[in-house]
């Protein structure tokens, strides 16, 4: 997704930033689908991911005067998106834990009846984990980032990663951890 | 032989070449001689790879229109509460005005408390707005044509309380007393539209 380019980049933004509703609308069209797909990897629900987005392009219009081009407008749209998103999540103040039931029952991990899609896997990570391994491990964000965005410390962001590729690797069903 | 492995923050920092982990000099050269070890970086690789290969996920409409509606009331709305505030200030002086004048004239002090009431009704609620802070919120399309609505109505009283100021002291008087009335029960609708995403809220 780092690579995800809008033709004439430079032009679209730079009327964007006039209040050109064309080019505010162009943005939305190049950009939208990636901006939601952060956005519900990190959100519980497709409605949380949803007014997301909204908030995320809301912003954009808004703000994009005080883009000042240092890397691409996507880098800029894909924090304004997973800052909304971490926004949301402490709003939502979901229960923050992950099943524990598998982690105590670690024999059983091997079990083709346990073993998970990785889709089903990652849904059922606690938010912060889930949010942590998607920022570094998909969207390449570096802990210091992901520490600055989520207000912890860099410490956090590491054992968040740790912990959600040890839940991933049980409930994949791969081969036990020695 | 009875082996230390490697844990998985000390994979994930080997994996990322991460040599500010004070541990990852010594997991480096652990994955060298361990062939399990060396294993579970390839799995963790692999996983990392699955990851990033997951489907994208698209939106089930075009949000567009919200964000433009949006984008427009919140436009609309930066430009009345400046015109709002620059009435409000004139209003206030004009009342101010009138009654320091008519102080002494029981027929007239009754419109006055009347207009000074509204006033102050008005004002409490614009700072009840400011709290909801409607900014931050997501509100559906029709909530906003909704707020518009009442917004622009109230942006025609602010006119019409603006000219009312030059007619002749009595008519000044009843019209201002109606103009505010209208303004305090537009000013309602408009929390209450915010407050209950305007499902009781009848233009």
């Amino acid at each position: 997704m780092d690579t995800m380019s809008l033709p004439n980049a430079e032009a679209v933004v730079a009327r964007a930033k006039l209040g050109d509703p064309v080019a505010l609308e162009a943005l939305y069209t190049a950009y939208s689908t990636p901006a939601y797909n952060l956005a519900r990897r990190i959100c519980r629900t497709t409605e949380d991911a949803e007014d997301v987005l909204q908030e995320t392009f809301f912003e954009v219009c808004r703000s994009i005067r005080n883009y000042r081009g240092e890397g691409s407008i996507w880098g800029w749209i894909r924090t304004v998106t997973s800052s909304k998103a971490l926004m949301r999540l402490r709003r939502n103040k979901y229960r923050d834990t992950d099943d524990l039931t598998d982690e105590l029952a670690p024999s059983r991990a091997g079990s083709h009846a346990l073993r998970m899609d990785l889709e089903t896997a990652l849904a059922k990570l606690s938010e912060t984990s889930r949010a942590v391994v998607w920022l570094h491990d998909v969207e390449g964000y570096t802990h210091e980032e992901i520490a600055a965005q989520m207000g912890k410390t860099v410490s956090f962001s590491k054992s968040q990663l740790a912990r959600a590729h040890q839940r991933l690797r049980l409930w994949l069903g791969e081969e036990a951890f020695a | 032989m009875n082996t230390v492995h490697l844990s998985m923050e000390q994979l994930v920092a080997v994996r990322d070449s991460d040599r500010s982990e004070p541990a990852y000099a010594e997991g480096h050269r652990h994955i060298a001689v361990c062939v399990q070890c060396a294993a579970e970086l390839e799995r963790l690789h692999q996983r990392t790879a699955r990851l990033r290969a997951l489907p994208t996920l698209s939106p089930a409409q075009n949000q567009y229109p919200a964000v433009r509606t949006r984008v427009l009331w919140d436009r609309k709305q930066t430009r009345l509460r400046r015109i709002a505030g620059l009435t409000l200030a004139a209003a206030a002086m004009l009342v101010v005005t009138v009654i320091g004048r008519d102080l002494l004239t029981p027929t007239r002090l009754d419109a006055e408390q009347q207009i000074a009431s509204a006033m102050t009704s008005s004002q409490q609620l614009e700072r009840a707005l400011v709290r909801i802070n409607p900014d931050e919120r997501v509100i559906d399309g029709r909530t906003a044509q909704l707020v518009i609505q009442l917004e622009d109505r109230i942006a025609d009283l602010d006119d019409q309380l603006a000219q009312a100021a030059t007619l002749q002291r009595e008519a000044r008087l009843r019209r201002m007393v109606a103009l505010w009335q209208e303004r305090v029960g537009l000013m309602n609708a408009l929390v209450d539209v915010h407050v209950t995403k305007a499902s009781n809220v009848d233009l």
